[in-house]
């Protein structure tokens, strides 16, 4: 399975991805000495990674598909530089095993996963049926592909409803279909295998139960090349939106220390199964009677990965390099512990009091939180215009506290304190959330956002005082612009030929004589 | 001078200015301002003891500003003459609740209506895509498609006119 020789050292990296995980990812590079390569599309040419690279190159047109997923262009690109290795950041090829096998194949490391393992977990019926053999609890269902009504209904039968049909290559809510009632699985397995067909060109579906109110709970795990796994804890992301995480945080509220130690046994039993290395992710799904299931594994670094680095105090993007050097890990399981709580907010370019819709456009001032417990990974700056074509998100806020108490009403400064305008952003929604009665209890599911929207959505009213002190502001901006203009004009109407001349001369000296 | 707070319109008069030092009434409130620019459109405002940090930023719109308090951000509009002038000017083609108009920018990828068709309520009339997100543009009351002012492809700004509607 590998083929690469023990403690390559790693000089340059090709980071082939874009915004906030790009410049996450050269941050680590730099403290080890080693150079980044961008890689940007033509929409990106102004884009903060392509500016805090050492080098950057040009890999096609805006659409994805022509430039972050151009898996040739991109080898190209890290040949002529002579790159040791790709990161692939999150999204976009970090999952593609065909990738990472041409990057093999081209003599570059491939900062991932085998391209076996990738393959195996994103195949979903696959994985289940590995996780089966492996002895991992799964969501109870089909361990096969199911084709026609009856082998539906018999399996229907056998769990019970409600179930979920699934697409095996699915992802992102796509080829999935809840069934309530019996007489709606012929439908519903239809609609499923014609949506995962045109989605990912392969119509295999499976069926699983439904878990009512989930939790979702993914622990980190860590694999070397020598064959050794450790878990790195859980981070709770039940705070979604249509399947897309808004908040996240770790400890997770729901969990005790003994089944959080079990889970994450589980959770090493699995990335060992499919002889895992590098960084990964095991994601469960909990019920409110605390069983939990195996649901899928994200071979990937993930969005969230800074609050798992600001509890366990390890840089993960540093670890991945160093696997993938062919170095052993630098720790055992005991050695790891979780310090007090960390959170991360998404901060997205959407307008939540406009259904959420996609807010791109040109950022005209942007000031940034500090203090203690706080780190803002983002990249976007004043002046900068985001473009319609990418991902929504523009930045992660991660605050750390001693307590969950003190990262919510951390994470509440922080986000007070964060303001961007030109565009539309999730801000005041998040920060309703580290608000509401809810998530502050912390026994929060999937269904947070929907049972909560009218609290989430609603705004406080402040007293006509801090209405008038903006107004004040605001006129008085006003009148000082108007008089700034008017003195320019003054200035210029008033100037004589004769003024000029003298001033001409005093600026260049008189050898203009 | 009339200035508007998202939906409230509030009458505001300065008084007096000396240096960092003003006097103003907002909607029959008196308040003596210390107000100081500490960077560029950044302010700090001390009112009866009470230190408030204020951004102004400039909106889209020429003298409409957005203002960020530390709890609050406002959509604030100077209305004057000139104001009030240009919003009846626009108020045409805004007013005209029927008219398809961009919240957002994106790019146009679908059409799904021609010049003259008739369209009914809830009917889908074109997809725009933004960050990987397609959001459908529907009709809201019926009417005719008098003008597609867009074509496929296009790329939108926020609050362009895209298809007007009789």
């Amino acid at each position: 399975m590998n083929l690469k020789l023990p403690n390559v050292m790693i000089h340059k990296v090709l980071v082939a991805n874009r915004g906030e995980i790009a410049i996450r990812v050269m941050r680590s590079c730099r403290e080890m000495n080693i150079r980044s390569v961008a890689v940007f599309s033509e929409a990106d040419r102004k884009s903060l990674h392509v500016r805090y690279a050492d080098e950057a190159y040009c890999i096609g047109p805006a659409p994805s598909a022509e430039s972050y997923l151009n898996m040739d262009k991109i080898i190209e690109v890290a040949l002529e530089t002579g790159v040791d290795a790709i990161h692939p950041g999150y999204g976009f090829l970090s999952e593609n095993a065909e990738f990472a096998r041409k990057c093999i194949e081209a003599g570059i490391i491939f900062i991932g996963p085998s391209p076996e393992a990738i393959a195996l977990m994103g195949d979903k019926i696959t994985a289940r049926k590995t996780m089966i053999a492996a002895g991992v609890p799964v969501v109870p269902g089909t361990t096969n592909k199911i084709t026609t009504e009856d082998e539906a209904l018999k399996i229907v039968d056998e769990i019970g409803l409600p179930v979920m049909i699934k697409a095996s290559a699915g992802g992102g809510g796509k080829g999935m279909r809840l069934v309530h009632q019996k007489e709606d699985v012929k439908s519903a397995l239809g609609m499923a295998r014609s949506e995962a067909l045109s989605a990912f060109g392969d119509d295999s579906v499976y069926i699983e139960k439904y878990i009512e109110s989930p939790h979702h709970i993914e622990f980190q795990i860590f694999g070397d090349q020598l064959g050794n796994v450790v878990h790195l804890f859980e981070r709770e992301c039940s705070v979604q939106r249509r399947h897309q995480k808004v908040v996240e945080e770790t400890p997770s509220p729901n969990i005790t220390p003994e089944i959080r130690a079990e889970m994450g046994a589980y959770a090493v039993r699995a990335a060992k199964a499919v002889g895992y290395y590098g960084a990964g992710t095991i994601e469960f799904i909990m019920d409110d009677e605390s069983h939990y299931y195996f649901l899928e594994m994200n071979t990937r670094l993930q969005v969230e990965h800074p609050i798992t680095e600001r509890v366990v105090g390890i840089d993960l993007v540093k670890l991945q390099i160093k696997i993938a050097e062919g170095l052993a890990l630098p720790f055992q399981q005991d050695g790891l512990r979780q310090f007090g709580h960390a959170i991360e907010c998404r901060i997205y370019a959407e307008d939540p009091y406009q259904n959420f819709i996609p807010s791109p456009g040109k950022i005209l001032h942007i000031s940034e939180p500090l203090g203690l417990g706080i780190r803002h990974d983002g990249y976007v700056y004043s002046g900068y215009e985001i473009p319609i074509e990418y991902d929504p998100l523009i930045s992660k806020l991660i605050v750390w506290g001693q307590s969950r108490q003190e990262a919510i009403t951390r994470m509440r400064r922080a986000l007070l304190a964060y303001k961007i305008t030109g565009i539309t952003t999730s801000i005041p929604f998040l920060k309703r959330i580290m608000e509401s009665p809810v998530f502050i209890k912390g026994n929060y599911n999937t269904h947070f956002i929907e049972n909560n929207l009218p609290f989430l959505l609603s705004t406080d009213s402040c007293d006509e005082i801090c209405e008038d002190v903006a107004i004040m502001a605001a006129y008085i901006h006003y009148l000082d612009q108007l008089k700034a203009q008017s003195n320019h004009i003054a200035n210029k109407t008033a100037s004589s030929p004769w003024k000029d001349f003298g001033r001409i001369v005093s600026i260049k000296g008189a050898n203009i004589y | 001078m009339e200035i508007k707070l998202n939906d409230r319109m509030a009458n505001v008069e300065l008084v007096s200015r000396q240096g960092r030092f003003a006097t103003l009434i907002v909607d029959g409130k008196t308040y003596t301002i210390d107000m100081v620019e500490t960077e560029k459109g950044i302010y700090s405002l001390l009112l009866n003891g009470l230190s408030y940090n204020v951004e102004v930023v400039e909106g889209q719109e020429a003298k409409s500003f957005k203002v960020n308090t530390y709890l609050y951000s406002y959509d604030i509009q100077i209305i004057d003459a000139e104001a009030k002038y240009r919003n009846r000017n626009n108020a045409s083609v805004f007013a005209n609740e029927k008219n398809i108009i961009a919240p957002m920018p994106g790019k146009v990828v679908k059409i799904l209506v021609q010049d003259g068709q008739a369209v009914e309520p809830g009917q889908t009339l074109l997809i725009i895509s933004a960050m990987k997100m397609d959001s459908e543009y529907k009709a809201k009351t019926s009417g005719t498609v008098k003008h597609i002012l867009v074509k496929e492809g296009d790329k939108v700004d926020s609050k362009q006119v895209l298809i007007l509607i009789d």
